[in-house]
């Protein structure tokens, strides 16, 4: 809700910053979690999609053709290292927005994936 | 967090930006001794070597890569948000 020559308008918040001259920040955060995980890179981001999506109903969870599982507008990767076919390492990437999404996320996947799954 | 959050809380926009000079001088009081500078088209990368963390400051954006590690995180976390507005 902004006052502009002497009138009241409600406004999204991203219109009121540009309104008021001021510029907005992104914050965002990128995480790496490691897994010990002998499937191949596509496997564990499937495996890592059915664990979330079990785990957050009402969530919007999908995976996506790039290879890439996002969870409202978190952002899942997996990549591993020739060195070490066995872990590997999960990018999970979020604005400050979407910090208690993104932290609860990392603190579940730090976890591992369910047992039952492998 | 044991759950999820049951509802996504509102968004709450940044606004500023971090003055390099004056976070570095934040983190040095925080313990964060070993960083390496390096400057980029757009701003800064500080190399936080001792935790092997990035942070990528820019003047409308902050970055900030890091192992899973939480406390580390959200330390680095409310150290940048000290610098901008809430609104």
């Amino acid at each position: 809700l902004i006052m502009k020559d002497n009138s009241l308008k409600l406004v999204s918040s991203e219109q009121a910053l540009k309104d008021l001259g001021l510029n907005e920040h992104q914050l965002r955060f990128t995480c790496r979690v490691q897994l010990q995980d002998q499937s191949p890179e596509q496997e564990t981001l499937s495996r890592v999609y059915t664990h979330l999506k079990s785990v957050l109903k009402g969530f919007s969870v999908q995976l996506l053709p790039d290879g890439t599982v996002m969870v409202e507008s978190i952002l899942i990767k997996v990549s591993s290292s020739p060195e070490d076919p066995d872990s590997k390492t999960l990018l999970l990437s979020w604005s400050y927005q979407d910090e208690d999404l993104g932290s609860f996320l990392s603190s579940l996947l730090k976890k591992g994936l369910p047992a039952a799954l492998c | 967090l044991e759950e999820p959050p049951a509802v996504l809380a509102p968004k709450t926009l940044l606004s500023g930006a971090v003055p390099l000079e004056a976070f570095l001088a934040t983190l040095q009081k925080h313990g964060f001794t070993e960083v390496k500078v390096e400057e980029t088209a757009d701003g800064h990368i500080l190399h936080l070597q001792a935790e092997d963390t990035l942070i990528q400051l820019e003047e409308d954006g902050t970055h900030i890569v890091c192992d899973n590690n939480e406390p580390l995180r959200t330390t680095l976390r409310d150290l940048v948000l000290r610098f901008l507005q809430k609104l």
